[in-house]
């Protein structure tokens, strides 16, 4: 019934297969060691290792700003580069720690869910420079001196653009501003409450909603949450959400109301989008970046952006931004002059 | 193994029951050759793509670590394996028990694709006891950390048995639905406010468990327990393979499984009671699969986020590697470990970029699991054809 000589030619095959790659497998190394003799002498190009939080590259706005600053230090600078993107938050600590362990210069880990893995990372490579984003490299519970920390004042730029929606809500007789946030940490919420401060600021009576959508990578919660918003009417909508506000933007767009893109200038996504805050996480990396290559870089210590230092603000305006602009323009020198202050940062 | 004879096919009642009479047919050879025709229809997607498929999968094997057992690896480069190899067997560990979990199943006619529930369950429990309780003595805190998920896990899927045996309800549709009951479960639970998020005052705001305390993590025995190095759930699971053997083929209880596979109406007849092995299978599968989410809770992860509920897969590729294993210990040994190794192969940080774009190298591993299930379901319909034809 069975014909063992088939049997027989087909293991001699399964086998021969794997005696090949085997055999080819041997003569890998001396391959690459070619390669990289090749490159090492051609500059003293650093390696540059980025480390995406869960909201993936292609969020359009945080993580992908990271990777522009990164992508802007490669052509500039002639860094070598790699960008690890994170699935689950099980991948921060291998991410980072393999980066590290082969033996790149600077790694950057982007966003405030990774401070965990950076403490327990970190001091396991005290020759390895690092740099976070949205976190105080001062008051990480391991104290490493390699940690670079990039703080925003993102109550600033949300301020700005609250400020423009509540001129807005006050030309359109009444109405609510809306935001929907991605998870409640605290990049999000000092965006959120500068943007309501913003908002009653140039206008008392208008009203604030806001929602978390718990997502920061898929659209359709932040969607939902803005439609809700829309329809006990909201007339403006922030989001504050990456990737997931994202659908936000989009409820926006289906229902006829301004939007207000984050983080990144999102005015490419329609005419619905009144203007975006900016938080120039590009600009941040690439200083990171800059400052390893010419010896200036300094761990245990944060980088400061904010509206005064151009590190936060305002971005392209749409017809309906575009007559407010003289007023923001206004409040934008009053914070970057010092004389407005006390824009709030956590959400009551 | 004292397999009844298979000179003629029985009466064949589930969808389960009948794949495993085919199964018997294909011997070894079938899920080699399944793996085979898998790679091959990988390599040509990764031709399509214009690589080289043989670099790639040379890549892949690299990443996974395995490399590491060849004696003329240079120093640099067996430190880089190992720390793949250890990424690798820590995912042979959830997947060798969420592919018992299925295989069990199997040997009773049931199919279980509960197995994502189950581990849930496993896990939200194991990290509850494990994260609570802190002053207890470690070894004691380890296991009843274990045990609590073990029996979250046997729980949510004895419900599935129970509503078989009470109800006659499809397994299959019943385990998918405590799937989605186990998942929202666990956002709402670790979500802002409500009971097992964490009282860290720095994550106030956000949506993860407490962490494991020190006393309950597992031994890590190679690598840094800090940086996820290999612990000692990788034994924890082998030994749950030996269980799962001594079991089906040393006990009464496997006895009647078996027999209740081949055929529940003949089991029935010679006065074994049919209902009570649905809900005993069933309960064993999710004390399996259960036992993985607590291994992964309790060796390396330490916290559980809402959002790993909502993105975890694992205990899928649980079905294929039971497929592929043909719901046997050796075969879900070896299964577990082909597809660990892909995972950590195909993974962004592990294969070499300048070869395949890893971002794209993670759905290859979706392929290859695809293809493998898709294509032992060909190979029933191959042993069918075969059959009837040598019966002509």
């Amino acid at each position: 019934m069975r014909r063992p000589l088939h049997l027989i030619a087909l293991l001699a095959m399964v086998c021969s297969l794997f005696v090949a790659a085997c055999g080819s497998e041997e003569e890998e190394p001396a391959t690459g060691g070619n390669k990289t003799a090749e490159e090492t002498p051609a500059k003293e190009a650093i390696k540059v290792g980025l480390v995406t939080d869960i909201g993936g590259l292609n969020d359009r706005s945080f993580n992908q700003l990271a990777n522009e600053g990164l992508e802007r230090a490669k052509a500039e600078l002639g860094v070598e580069t790699r960008v690890l993107i994170s699935k689950a938050n099980s991948d921060y600590v291998p991410n980072l720690s393999t980066l590290a362990q082969q033996q790149y210069d600077l790694v950057i880990g982007v966003g405030f869910l990774m401070a965990d893995a950076m403490n327990t990372v970190a001091p396991k490579f005290p020759n390895t420079n690092f740099a976070i984003i949205d976190v105080d490299a001062t008051t990480m519970k391991a104290k490493p001196t390699n940690v670079s920390g990039a703080l925003f004042k993102e109550n600033e730029a949300g301020y700005l653009v609250g400020y423009m929606a509540g001129l807005y809500l006050k030309d359109e007789g009444g109405g609510t501003a809306s935001s929907v946030g991605g998870q409640k940490i605290p990049p999000v919420d000092a965006y959120i409450a500068g943007y309501q401060a913003g908002v009653q600021a140039a206008n008392p009576e208008a009203k604030v909603v806001n929602g978390y959508s718990q997502k920061f990578d898929d659209p359709a919660p932040c969607k939902e949450l803005a439609l809700d918003h829309i329809a006990q009417g909201a007339k403006v909508v922030f989001q504050v959400a990456g990737g997931c506000g994202l659908g936000a933007l989009d409820a926006a767009k289906e229902k006829g109301v301004q939007g207000i893109g984050v983080d990144a200038d999102q005015a490419y996504l329609g005419d619905q989008i009144m203007t975006s805050a900016l938080k120039k996480v590009d600009v941040a990396v690439y200083d990171e970046i800059k400052a390893v290559q010419d010896g200036s870089f300094k761990g245990g210590d944060n980088r400061l952006f904010d509206v005064k230092s151009g590190g936060v603000g305002i971005g392209e305006t749409n017809e309906v931004g575009a007559k407010y602009a003289d007023q923001i323009k206004a409040e934008q020198d009053k914070i970057a002059s010092g004389e407005l202050t006390d824009i709030p940062n956590t959400v009551q | 193994m004292s397999a009844p004879p298979d000179s003629e096919l029985p009466p064949n009642i589930t969808v389960a029951s009948r794949m495993a009479t085919f199964f018997r047919g294909g011997g070894i050879l079938a899920p080699l050759i399944t793996i085979l025709v898998a790679f091959l229809a990988g390599g040509l997607v990764v031709l399509a793509t214009g690589h080289n498929p043989i670099e790639t999968y040379q890549a892949i094997f690299k990443g996974s670590g395995f490399n590491w057992f060849f004696p003329w690896l240079s120093e640099d480069d067996r430190i880089i394996a190992a720390l793949n190899l250890q990424q690798t067997l820590i995912l042979t560990t959830p997947l060798i028990l969420t592919g018992l979990a299925v295989a069990f199943a199997f040997r009773c006619g049931l199919f279980n694709i509960g197995g994502q529930g189950q581990y849930i369950l496993g896990s939200i429990f194991a990290v509850w006891v494990g994260s609570s309780f802190d002053g207890m003595p470690a070894l004691l805190h380890v296991l009843v950390a274990m045990l609590a998920g073990v029996l979250a896990g046997a729980v949510w899927a004895g419900i599935a048995g129970l509503l078989k045996a009470l109800a006659g309800t499809n397994e299959v549709i019943s385990t998918i639905m405590l799937n989605w009951i186990a998942i929202w479960t666990g956002v709402w639970i670790f979500n802002l406010g409500s009971p097992l998020q964490n009282d860290n005052p720095d994550q106030v705001d956000v949506p993860v468990s407490n962490d494991i305390v020190e006393g309950a993590k597992l031994p890590v025995f190679w690598g840094d327990p800090q940086l996820q190095g290999l612990h000692i759930g990788i034994f924890i699971a082998l030994a749950a393979l030996v269980v799962f053997w001594v079991l089906l083929n040393r006990t009464t209880l496997g006895y009647e499984v078996r027999a209740v596979g081949f055929n529940p109406d003949a089991a029935e007849a010679s006065g074994i009671n049919v209902r009570r092995n649905y809900v005993m299978v069933m309960a064993i599968c999710g004390a399996f699969a259960g036992l993985g989410g607590a291994l992964d809770l309790l060796g390396w992860q330490f916290r559980i986020a809402t959002n790993d509920i909502q993105t975890h897969t694992l205990a899928f590729f649980g079905i294929a590697v039971a497929l592929l294993g043909r719901n046997t210990a050796i075969g879900t040994l070896l299964g577990a470990l082909l597809f660990a190794g892909l995972l950590t192969g195909t993974s962004v940080r592990n294969l070499d970029p300048t070869v395949f774009e890893p971002q794209l190298a993670t759905n290859l591993t979706y392929m290859i699991q695809g293809l493998v299930v898709l294509l032992i379901s060909t190979d029933v319909l191959v042993v069918y054809l075969l059959r009837r034809r040598r019966r002509k």
